[in-house]
């Protein structure tokens, strides 16, 4: 099988633009990662949504947040002073685990979910495309 | 309506202000952090210049009778919203009944509170700031008390909000590099020499070389500032004339004064600087008891400074409209 990433959104845009060239309404791609769904609009435009599903680990579930949109990945707010946050740590869902920034402004990264936030997926600073796994976060079993 | 349910004193309601009436002797009024305000009421979809709650005592708590967009902008200390921490310099949903609480900071002055549609409260003279000296303005002209209810605008903008928030980099981290960090604890704030600076010969260059502290004897009228007293060579008798914020006058006593954003119409003190503008939310979000030197400056660095402002300001209402817009259609 081949390893195309259908959350790169230049794949998305390829995508959409050889569906709309070809006069086709949309696409629906099931992976074990995750689903992609692009749907070609009438009148131009497309609406693409794209949910990870949970993969399963032997011995432990962990969840992904992804980023909502491209941008910069921030792991702390700029203006804090706090020391690092270290990892791994507990989250409860509603806290923010992160941001993704584009110019001045910062999208808030929320857990979703409770549990350990074991790891980064992407580097801080490095620009992430949308969708992109940013941090995984263990569920409590 | 949000419901005012603790609240310290000289609370009020602030936006821009209210210049062009100096002449018939009315202070322009508005926030001591015009900044942070122009920030907030973009966050949350406003005009910039829509009125927010200005807090420099704290704690304050209001509770939120409706779904509302807020952001709480302009001082470092963290919001919380029903017990829950949130950060600041980010807008928020509230639901029915949430009760938004603001701590004392750990080391800056002053809070604003925005809301989508912002507070509806009659214009008076092209302004919403209160005007306590006159009384007049804001919330009835007076501070803010507990029980008080104040009305929000129309907002709809609301649907636009991203679900888990949206924040900004704030102007002391984006702009760090025209905003000179504070140089062993003094805070450096940058003034150009006034009409009478040169009455003071020696003790004109003591004006800039020390360092002054914020006396408790500062409001939003002027700032005095303790230090080692400076005088004139010879004392002058000036007939009043007009005074704007950021004017350091000298008194007698030989401590200066700095006019604020309830800065007074006119005055007779020699005046030995003037704050420029940009530097003023700084000095805003200073302390009583904070330490401050004062730089020289040039016109064409005030307006250097001004233009990344400015820069900044627009990149902060174009990128959010398109990040909320992008968003929006990914749904």
């Amino acid at each position: 099988m081949s390893s195309i990433d259908f959350s790169d959104p230049a794949t998305i845009a390829f995508l959409t633009d050889a569906l709309t060239a070809a006069g086709v309404d949309g696409l629906e791609i099931s992976r074990p990662g995750g689903q992609l769904r692009i749907v070609v609009a009438g009148n131009g435009g497309a609406r693409i949504s794209s949910a990870e599903a949970t993969p399963h680990a032997p011995g432990s579930a962990s969840a992904v947040v992804k980023a909502p949109m491209a941008g910069r990945f921030c792991v702390e707010h700029p203006a804090a002073s706090a020391e690092p946050q270290n990892l791994p740590r507990s989250v409860s869902d509603a806290d923010i685990v992160g941001f993704v920034g584009v110019g001045h402004i910062l999208l808030p990264l929320r857990a979703g979910r409770s549990g350990v936030l074991t790891r980064l997926l992407a580097e801080p600073g490095a620009l992430v495309g949308f969708g992109d796994p940013l941090v995984e976060i263990e569920l409590p079993s | 309506m949000i419901e005012i349910v603790e609240t310290g004193p000289f609370n009020t309601v602030q936006d821009l202000g209210r210049p062009g009436y100096r002449d018939i002797g009315v202070s322009a009024s508005g926030a001591m952090d015009p900044l942070a305000v122009r920030i907030g009421n973009i966050l949350v979809g406003n005009d910039e210049n829509a009125a927010a709650i200005e807090v420099q005592t704290f704690p304050l708590s209001l509770r939120f009778e409706r779904r509302i967009v807020f952001a709480v902008t302009g001082a470092d200390g963290n919001p919380h919203l029903d017990g829950t921490e949130l950060i600041s310099w980010c807008a928020y949903i509230a639901e029915p009944g949430q009760v938004l609480e603001l701590k004392q900071p750990p080391r800056l002055a002053r809070s604003y509170i925005s809301v989508g549609g912002g507070l509806d409260i009659p214009v008076v003279m092209g302004s919403r700031s209160t005007s306590l000296r006159g009384s007049f303005g804001g919330n009835s002209g007076r501070s803010l008390a507990k029980g008080d209810r104040i009305a929000i605008g129309e907002d709809a903008e609301i649907v636009m909000l991203p679900a888990p928030g949206l924040a900004v980099v704030a102007p002391a981290v984006a702009l760090r590099k025209v905003f000179p960090a504070p140089v062993d604890g003094a805070l450096p704030i940058r003034a150009l020499p006034a009409g009478e600076h040169d009455l003071f010969a020696g003790d004109g260059e003591a004006f800039w070389r020390q360092t002054w502290r914020i006396s408790s004897r500062s409001d939003r009228t002027g700032y005095r500032l303790s230090g080692e007293p400076i005088k004139p060579t010879a004392s002058v008798e000036m007939r009043s004339h007009g005074v704007v914020p950021g004017v350091i006058q000298v008194p007698p006593g030989g401590e200066p004064i700095v006019q604020m954003s309830d800065a007074n119409t006119a005055g007779g003190y020699p005046k030995i600087a003037g704050v420029i503008e940009c530097d003023l939310w700084r000095l805003g979000q200073a302390r009583i008891g904070a330490r401050l030197r004062f730089v020289r400056s040039t016109h064409s660095e005030a307006r250097a400074v001004e233009q990344a402002v400015a820069r900044y300001v627009d990149d902060v209402r174009q990128t959010s409209r398109m990040v909320k817009r992008a968003l929006k259609a990914m749904k």
